[in-house]
């Protein structure tokens, strides 16, 4: 794999352009956009700035076709049985919310989350626990922050009417064992929703093979346009879930009474939608897929295996999640004991303008429950290079010495 | 601390720049907090802190370390030295407004506001005087101003200008000096003393002008300060016979003193009689008592200025700071 050439074709990460040479780090909270990309979504504008779906003119009919391209495309990537389970949405905070909303649940029924989602799958649970009297239990991760099958297979019973698992973690970089997560609570009657936000940047995903029911992402962490991302739903299921936001384009008729709803995916995407990232969404699984996922996870993994190698000689830090880094993906997160985390971000930036995230990663409930204040997340991409960890590390070495 | 030392610095830095300005702002938040004794919880003080750590510490970690270490009572000291110097800066900005220098009356040294230290500069005469360039003995006391020239003599309060007519920082202020005396209604004595002169001839011209007419005297003096310095030259650098004055010369006197709606034949003759010489050297040994060095000299009340100060100062010295809301 030629890293420089591939990183030729991002522009955030031409030096000569932007005039300072960015090690970006930060891809968990957003991937850097290829040329393709940009392309796609500027073409958009440029040629055909039109709806989709609605009007019957020339640039209409273009537009309605590069979106059901899009939608076959990511179909095709997740290998979706038809491309009207893929209902396109903001991210993937609105995925898990539209069926944490849409869901027919009862007072009692239950639903099962870890004890490290991000907030975007622990909220919406928690409003259902307030507004439709469901119960949310927590499963126990294992010390090393892997998924604890025991601890789930003890919760599970024919209460349970949900499953609503991270596939990857944010925090950590670990992924769970969907699988044989998903056979186990089909076994209960249980439905499965995975928020795969940090996955399908990362791992091929296969949700017939998975038998997964639910499953979100966000286009904007796998080099897709910012506010752009998937719900992928058994099409038999979204049939039977009422919507959650109505109005413009969900409707095949309506008088002052009553409508009449059109079907998945329509009937979820109310209003107009955002088609030129949806069409760059289209470009950006079409330039994954060149990449190829066995380059990205070859990539990712020597540079989350050379960080870490540099990163345990560092007095007081500490490496959250499992020890082996090959479990980590491309996610290393830190802390320095007694030091804000900020602080090292901040550091991090102005000495070597090294971007990574700091603080919480919105799994404020993980840290909260072990009384840490925060921490920083190094998370690579198959753009990032050997020798930007070895930035990122010698900066660390320097932080250590001072603080 | 730190907050507020970063709140006045980015306050100022803010003017020309966005970016400084929402920092500026963070930078309020957070003294707002700690002036009401909340803690900080913006973050700010962090942020910064570790902004210039990773300045540091890429050219010395072990002044980065120090730093670290010491970065609130750093910030204490950098708060002393800011309030020291806004305390500085304040004051020398009300000094030049009240005095025209910013290191007080008459003060030559350097000023910021004043670069060139034009407030304070003056036409030196080549003479030695009693007190030449000591401003604490410039003095009217014992001085007889009865016999000069005095505008508005009916007013209680006095301004006297030593000045000349060929003096380009006299010239400068004389205007200035005439609007004060007629917008306040205050009496002028004018002393003129010929300082780049080689003849009294300007001053007998003066005298004889007043004695024939206080009027048209100020008009003369007007005239005298706004004319030709070359063809004035004609007239103070040589004898200051009449007869010896070249014809054209002779013609722009005349026109002058004409023109002042005087007698220019009368005051020519009376300034060329040795009774208005005797008079003039009467004047000019009353000036000297005065320990003047140079020209402009003002005095209003018990304060002097020498040099041309801005209009502003005479009139904070006649009338206090707010002159402005006095008519």
């Amino acid at each position: 794999m030629n890293v420089e050439k591939i990183r030729q074709d991002f522009p955030a990460l031409d030096s000569k352009r932007t005039r300072k040479a960015i090690v970006y780090f930060d891809t968990a909270c957003q991937s850097l956009r290829p040329q393709v990309v940009i392309d796609a979504v500027n073409r958009y504008y440029l040629q055909e700035p039109a709806c989709s779906g609605r009007s019957m003119h020339q640039w209409a009919a273009a537009v309605t076709r590069e979106v059901d391209r899009a939608r076959e495309l990511m179909a095709k990537f997740l290998n979706a049985s038809r491309a009207q389970e893929i209902i396109f949405t903001r991210n993937t905070t609105e995925g898990i919310n539209l069926v944490a909303n849409a869901f027919p649940f009862r007072a009692g029924d239950v639903v099962l989350v870890s004890d490290k989602e991000h907030n975007s799958n622990l909220i919406p649970w928690q409003m259902q626990v307030k507004q439709r009297g469901i119960e949310l239990k927590i499963i126990p991760t294992c010390p090393d922050n892997t998924f604890d099958m025991d601890a789930f297979e003890a919760l599970l019973d024919k209460r349970v009417k949900l499953v609503a698992l991270g596939f990857t973690s944010n925090l950590d970089g670990v992924t769970i064992p969907a699988g044989e997560i998903i056979r186990k609570a089909h076994r209960v009657g249980a439905h499965v929703l995975l928020d795969a936000a940090q996955t399908a940047p990362h791992h091929p995903i296969n949700v017939r093979a998975l038998d997964v029911d639910f499953l979100a992402l966000s286009g904007h962490k796998m080099l897709g346009p910012s506010g752009t991302g998937v719900l992928y739903g058994k099409y038999a299921l979204l049939e039977s879930l009422s919507p959650f936001l109505v109005g413009g384009d969900t409707v095949a008729n309506s008088t002052y009474a009553n409508c009449e709803f059109l079907p998945p995916p329509e009937k979820f995407e109310a209003g107009l939608q955002d088609y030129a990232g949806i069409i760059g969404l289209g470009a950006a699984v079409e330039y994954l897929q060149h990449i190829g996922f066995d380059t990205i996870r070859k990539q990712e993994a020597l540079i989350t295996y050379a960080l870490s190698e540099q990163l345990k000689d560092i007095s007081g830090l500490k490496i959250i999640g499992p020890a082996d880094p090959a479990l980590r993906g491309g996610v290393t997160t830190f802390y320095i004991e007694g030091v804000d985390s900020h602080r090292v971000a901040l550091m991090l930036d102005q000495m070597a303008n090294v971007l990574v995230r700091s603080g919480q990663h919105c799994v404020h409930s993980w840290f909260n429950a072990r009384q840490i204040k925060g921490s920083v997340r190094a998370s690579a991409y198959f753009y990032n290079t050997i020798e930007e960890a070895n930035i990122l590390a010698e900066c660390l070495r320097k932080i250590r010495k001072v603080l | 601390m730190f907050c507020i030392v970063s709140f006045i610095v980015l306050s100022i830095l803010g003017i020309f720049s966005a970016s400084n300005r929402s920092l500026a702002k963070e930078a309020l938040d957070c003294v707002l907090r700690r002036v009401t004794f909340r803690p900080c919880t913006t973050g700010f003080d962090e942020k910064m802190k570790a902004k210039i750590l990773g300045v540091v510490i890429m050219r010395s970690e072990t002044l980065a370390r120090l730093l670290n270490k010491y970065f609130e009572a750093l910030a204490w000291a950098f708060f002393t030295l800011l309030l020291a110097s806004s305390i500085i800066f304040a004051r020398g900005l009300y000094l030049f407004y009240v005095t025209g220098s910013c290191n007080g009356l008459n003060q030559a040294a350097f000023c910021v506001f004043d670069p060139s230290g034009a407030n304070n500069q003056v036409s030196t005469f080549a003479g030695c005087l009693n007190g030449e360039g000591d401003i604490s003995k410039l003095t009217l006391e014992g001085v007889n101003l009865s016999d000069f020239p005095t505008l508005q003599p009916e007013s209680a309060y006095r301004v006297v200008l030593i000045g000349c007519y060929t003096c380009d920082y006299t010239r400068k202020v004389y205007d200035s000096v005439l609007t004060l005396v007629r917008r306040y209604h205050t009496q002028l004595v004018f002393l003129h003393y010929p300082v780049n002169e080689k003849n009294d001839f300007l001053s007998r011209l003066g005298y004889c002008a007043y004695q024939q007419n206080p009027e048209g005297y100020w008009r003369l003096n007007e005239e005298l300060i706004h004319s030709d310095k070359a063809m004035l030259s004609e007239l103070t650098n040589g004898p200051s016979l009449l007869s010896t004055l070249k014809p054209e010369t002779n013609r722009f006197l005349e026109a002058l003193v004409s023109e002042a709606g005087l007698d220019a034949g009368r005051v020519l003759t009376c300034a060329n009689d040795p009774a208005t010489e005797a008079a003039v050297q009467r004047q000019m040994n009353e000036i000297v008592k005065t320990n003047f060095y140079g020209t402009p000299t003002l005095f209003i009340g018990d304060q002097v200025f020498v040099g041309p100060k801005p209009y502003r100062v005479y009139a904070i010295a006649l009338k206090g700071l707010f002159f402005w809301l006095r008519s």
